[in-house]
């Protein structure tokens, strides 16, 4: 009797399953993320005001780490830690002024609020994307600046030794 | 006609066999004087043709510290090898049937525009014995002979023999009444050429007559009894007996019968005479009359006179271009003088057919057929192999006869001359270079039989010539042959200009002179004269820095030869050589440049001129061969460049990884942006609080 036949698995797939496994398998981890989630959903009756006001005013941060993709996903921190530091101020009044949903949604109908939660993420993403370029440059100078030096001691060499020098022995 | 012969034809004495006519002719010289050994004028412009010998010119001499003694200097042909060895022996000797040799060397002779070999003797108070000698000589009878002739000319030959060295110039017309009155004679020049050169046939022995002229060996003693029994024949008899024959006729007639009855024949001599004839005319060496004989003969003492013992004749002659021969000397002659014609009747087996029915020689025919067998069955190249096989078989026929070889006849130790004279004139030295590495003289020695200790030695010498002939470096080949034969001749090297070098420590002052006048500075001051005149006259192992000058290398070379001079101003002097160690310091470029630092190269050539100044070939030596400072220069050379390739390697790698830079660029950007917002929130949380805290 035929068999169904098995759905491929890749090989990276195989060793990241064997290599979970060897961790003590996914399902700690599984367990871990619900219980926080449930801490936190538990937590939402008491905090909704922080919530409401952290769920709009961070929804830069929520886009950058959804719309960002390849292996180096750090927007969402450059991002969020900006819209953050934006947002901060107000989540501390709120935090110690009057705790209601009513105030976190004048908050958040506040323009002045939401220009400096939504500029610094603006901020953020354009420190974002300014780094590597400058980054890129530096590393380029420095680069220059180091086949600068080795050039100027071949120069040195040859005034030493002579053109023979750079004839392999 | 041999190459040898070809090669010859400027430097053979008169073909007529007159040998040395003296020219009448006077050859008006002019020009400076030449001073030997600032001590003897030669006046260039006062020719001495009485006293000329065929090979040197004579000229006026005098002595600076004595102008009243009567002198003349023979000025020798710069083409022919004099007898040096013999000039070394016989200077300042006296003795009453000797021309007194008062001084020889080379000196600036400037009708020549060179160094030339010079040798000054006293004057002889008479004129010469025969000016000619075709014409008559003034008849000396029996009861003078002994006084006027024997005892000088004996006295002569035994203070020669005591020194070493044979005369080989005795003839009537190198004879000289010594005194005004006639009553002594003594014999003239023997240095100035080769020994025996300017000889004609009739003077020598059959053997030596059978030889090139310039190839006769200074022999022995014995040869100078023949010749004295000759020149006593002309004496006596007062004319040439043989006067209109040819050399050739001379010699087959000695070797038919015999140089007494040649000379002699039917002429009415007194006993005494006949003995005294007979003894110093035996063609036999052996038997010929010595010192001894004649000290005897004067004492008075009567012995039977020599009977000549001929070859046997055979009982019919041998057929050879168009002429019969009955003995086997005189058919190897004439097979030697037609070396081709002789090959097809030897191989066809007529000779030993020949030896066998009509000489009855058994033993010699049958050597005869194992010769011709072996060369037919010769695996190596016919011409030559036949060459040989030939060679093999005249020296059978005629065992005393000098070596002979295609057309070249010498006797072993007259091979230098002949090659310093083929060499001199830039002639063909095929034939020569042929015979050494034949291993001819080999089979002469060999074939000979009889043993003399001499042999072993020559023997061994041609095998060293060989090996040197072989190897074709510097200090090596047919320059290094010459040399060794010739221990006397001078350095040929065209680097030496006019200067005249026959003694190593004359090498280094004849280069420093030689330095000065040069144009061209680009030559090495080593050429393969001078490394092969070198190689033969230094006491001392060179081999090492004459493989070193063969080096491709111009740096080796150079090296070489830098350590061969540093040697000989070392050992030999002078202390200051500044012609050369400029030569030197101009050659040394390859040296400098054998260092890889510039730093070292440049403290070298700030040196280098102050050594040149100096004239220090030695200094420019030690500072350029130091070996720990070589080491160190090539390991930091090897590290230089182990440094430089290093920087070549991470340069490539910093060009060619831009892509990967780009990204690592991207990431590490990405990261320090994150860092950033994180600190940026941490601050501006930190700020809130604390704000709202005070």
């Amino acid at each position: 009797m035929l068999r169904p036949m098995a759905k491929k698995i890749s090989a990276v797939d195989r060793a990241r399953a064997a290599a979970a496994a060897k961790k003590g398998g996914s399902a700690p981890a599984g367990i871990n993320r619900g219980v926080v989630l449930m801490v936190l959903a538990a937590l939402v009756p008491f905090s909704l005001p922080t919530v409401v006001l952290v769920g709009f005013g961070m929804l830069p941060t929520l886009a950058s780490w959804a719309t960002e993709k390849g292996p180096n996903k750090y927007a969402f921190l450059c991002v969020g830690g900006l819209n953050f530091a934006g947002v901060f101020p107000y989540l501390f009044s709120l935090w110690f002024g009057v705790h209601t949903l009513d105030d976190a949604f004048r908050m958040l109908t506040d323009p002045i609020m939401l220009m400096t939660a939504y500029g610094c993420s603006a901020i953020g993403w354009g420190i974002y994307a300014g780094m590597p370029p400058m980054v890129a440059s530096y590393l380029a100078a420095s680069s220059q600046r180091r086949v600068n030096n080795l050039k100027a001691a071949q120069k040195k060499l040859i005034e030493d030794w002579g053109d023979e020098v750079s004839k392999k022995g | 006609m041999s190459e040898i012969d070809e090669a010859e034809v400027d430097i053979d004495p008169a073909e007529d066999g007159d040998g040395d006519d003296v020219k009448v002719e006077v050859v008006k010289q002019t020009g400076p004087p030449g001073v030997l050994r600032d001590r003897y004028t030669i006046r260039s412009n006062q020719p001495l043709p009485e006293l000329s010998t065929p090979s040197a010119d004579a000229f006026v001499a005098e002595d600076k510290r004595d102008p009243s003694r009567a002198l003349f200097g023979l000025i020798c042909k710069p083409e022919l090898p004099p007898r040096v060895n013999a000039m070394r022996a016989l200077k300042g000797v006296s003795t009453p049937g000797l021309m007194q040799l008062v001084e020889w060397g080379p000196m600036n002779w400037p009708p020549a525009g060179r160094q030339c070999m010079t040798v000054v003797y006293e004057r002889p108070g008479g004129n010469r014995v025969m000016t000619n000698p075709r014409s008559d000589v003034p008849r000396i009878d029996e009861y003078q002979i002994t006084k006027r002739v024997i005892e000088p000319l004996t006295a002569a030959l035994k203070e020669m023999d005591s020194r070493g060295v044979p005369h080989r110039s005795i003839r009537p017309t190198n004879l000289f009444y010594a005194d005004s009155n006639g009553e002594r004679l003594a014999f003239g020049d023997c240095v100035s050429t080769p020994p025996a050169f300017d000889q004609p046939v009739l003077f020598e022995t059959v053997e030596s007559g059978m030889c090139t002229p310039i190839a006769r060996g200074s022999g022995n003693h014995t040869e100078d009894f023949y010749s004295l029994g000759v020149t006593v024949a002309f004496l006596i008899l007062g004319r040439n007996p043989v006067a209109g024959l040819s050399d050739d006729a001379i010699l087959g007639m000695k070797i038919q019968q015999g140089s007494y009855n040649m000379l002699i024949g039917d002429e009415r001599l007194p006993l005494p005479m006949i003995e005294l004839l007979r003894g110093l005319l035996c063609d036999d060496g052996d038997q010929r009359w010595d010192a001894e004989d004649l000290d005897l003969w004067l004492s008075g003492r009567r012995m039977s006179p020599l009977q000549p013992r001929g070859e046997k004749r055979a009982a019919r002659g041998f057929p050879f271009m168009g002429k019969e021969y009955f003995n086997g000397r005189e058919l190897s002659q004439a097979m030697a003088k037609n070396w081709d014609q002789a090959i097809p009747p030897v191989v066809e087996g007529k000779l030993e057919l020949w030896l066998r029915r009509a000489v009855e020689d058994k033993d010699k025919a049958n050597v005869v057929a194992e010769v011709v067998r072996m060369a037919l069955n010769s695996t190596t190249d016919k011409k030559s192999s036949t060459d040989l096989m030939l060679c093999k078989v005249l020296i059978l026929l005629d065992q005393a006869a000098p070596i002979r070889y295609k057309g070249f006849n010498a006797m072993p130790d007259g091979f230098g001359s002949a090659l310093a004279a083929v060499m001199a004139s830039r002639g063909d030295t095929r034939l020569l270079t042929e015979i050494i590495l034949r291993e001819v003289p080999r089979l002469w020695f060999e074939m000979r039989g009889e043993y003399q200790p001499d042999n072993s030695l020559m023997e061994s010498n041609f095998k060293e010539l060989r090996s040197y002939l072989s190897q074709t470096g510097m200090g090596y080949g047919l320059e290094r042959c010459l040399y060794e034969l010739n221990d006397a001749l001078p350095c040929q090297s065209l680097l030496l200009g006019e200067e005249y070098v026959v003694e190593v420590k004359e090498l280094l002052p004849a280069l420093n002179v030689a330095a000065s006048k040069r144009a061209d500075g680009k030559q090495i001051p080593v050429d393969r004269h001078i490394a092969a005149f070198l190689g033969a006259r230094m006491r001392s192992d060179i081999d090492r820095n004459l493989t070193a000058l063969s080096d491709s290398n111009p740096s080796v070379a150079m090296m070489g030869a830098l350590n061969l001079f540093a040697v000989l101003q070392y050992r030999l002097g002078p202390e200051s050589l500044p012609g050369l160690a400029a030569w030197v310091g101009v050659m040394i470029a390859p040296i400098v440049q054998g260092f890889h630092g510039r730093e070292k190269r440049r403290e070298l050539e700030k040196e280098v001129p102050r050594m040149v100044r100096k004239g220090s070939v030695v200094e420019i030596y030690n500072l350029l061969e130091n070996s720990e400072e070589r080491v160190r220069d090539e390991q930091e050379f090897a590290f230089a460049q182990a440094q430089y390739s290093a920087a070549e390697e991470e340069i490539k790698h910093i060009i060619t990884e831009t892509e990967e830079r780009s990204v690592e660029a991207d990431k590490i950007g990405r990261q320090t942006a994150a860092v950033t917002g994180i600190i940026v929130a941490m601050i501006t949380a930190s700020i809130v609080v604390i704000s709202a805290v005070f």
